[in-house]
């Protein structure tokens, strides 16, 4: 159950979501990836995305502007 | 990192966009309607996160495609809301002008170029437009880009309608009438939907 950190600040669509691909091919299941964001429509893909290919999500705004979104591998 | 409320903000934008558009009003209606026109849209391109970019490209990329689904709704919601409009201001006798425009091999070059500059700039011009006003900084180099180009192409337009206007132009309605025109749009683009789906899935089996 270890927690790994992905930097994708300043990014923009499609790179956060081709980088969390190849990031989660390198963990367990179970394992849960932090993201943080200041790009909403990341954010979002982000959360499509992982929910698409069945992984758990949770997204938060913790700041006007920066998202934290918390993935957790599941297969 | 605490969250702070932005209500002060909100309320002072909207009172700037009121009095911006009382100070329009003064000036010319039609001008004052149409920034109206334009922040609703802006609004609802903002809160719906639509993104013409990432609908084009995801597909190939991600292998998602629940945008480009949305923009299949949105052709479907527009080409029946056209031939509507059209009908309406020709039997109350206004005059409007369709800018139907040729089609051709220049739309195919066109349409490359666009899309390159497009997935690289991380969106359209609207989504452009709409992050740089949510304060992403990266875009405002695209919209610098966007400006220049836009710029280029106005003051290049009779040049290239000059080249490119021997193609032929077809407009579907002239040749078959509305409501057949309108029904083949509508079933190409229920095709076009099935074609996606099938491919989501088919992506989705290789993930």
């Amino acid at each position: 159950m270890a927690t790994y950190y992905l930097d994708i600040w300043g990014e923009m669509c499609p790179i956060p979501i081709i980088k969390t691909q190849r990031k989660l091919k390198e963990l367990k299941c179970g394992d849960t990836l932090v993201l943080e964001t200041d790009h909403s429509c990341t954010s979002r893909a982000l959360v499509v995305w992982a929910q698409e290919h069945g992984h758990k999500v949770k997204e938060e705004e913790v700041a006007n502007g920066i998202w934290r979104i918390e993935l957790t591998k599941m297969r | 990192m605490i969250k702070k409320s932005q209500r002060k903000l909100n309320i002072g934008f909207s009172l700037v966009m009121v009095l911006f558009f009382l100070l329009l009003l003064q000036i010319s209606p039609r001008l004052a309607w149409l920034f109206v026109l334009s922040l609703a849209l802006g609004f609802t391109l903002q809160k719906s996160r639509l993104c013409f970019a990432a609908s084009f490209r995801d597909p190939w990329l991600v292998g998602s495609t629940k945008l480009t689904e949305a923009l299949i709704i949105i052709l479907l919601i527009c080409i029946p809301g056209f031939a509507i409009v059209y009908h309406f201001f020709t039997v109350c006798n206004i005059p409007i002008a369709l800018n139907v425009t040729p089609f051709g091999i220049h739309t195919f070059i066109g349409g490359i170029l666009f899309g390159i500059g497009m997935v690289l700039a991380g969106g359209c011009a609207s989504g452009t437009l709409m992050r740089v006003g949510e304060g992403f900084a990266m875009q405002m180099i695209a919209l610098v880009g966007l400006i220049i180009g836009a710029f280029l192409g106005k003051v290049s337009l009779p040049y290239w309608l000059q080249i490119f206007h021997e193609f032929p132009a077809v407009f579907l309605p002239n040749i078959m009438g509305w409501v057949p025109a309108v029904i083949t749009q509508l079933l190409i683009l229920l095709l076009i939907w099935q074609l996606i789906r099938r491919w989501q899935r088919k992506r989705k089996e290789l993930t």
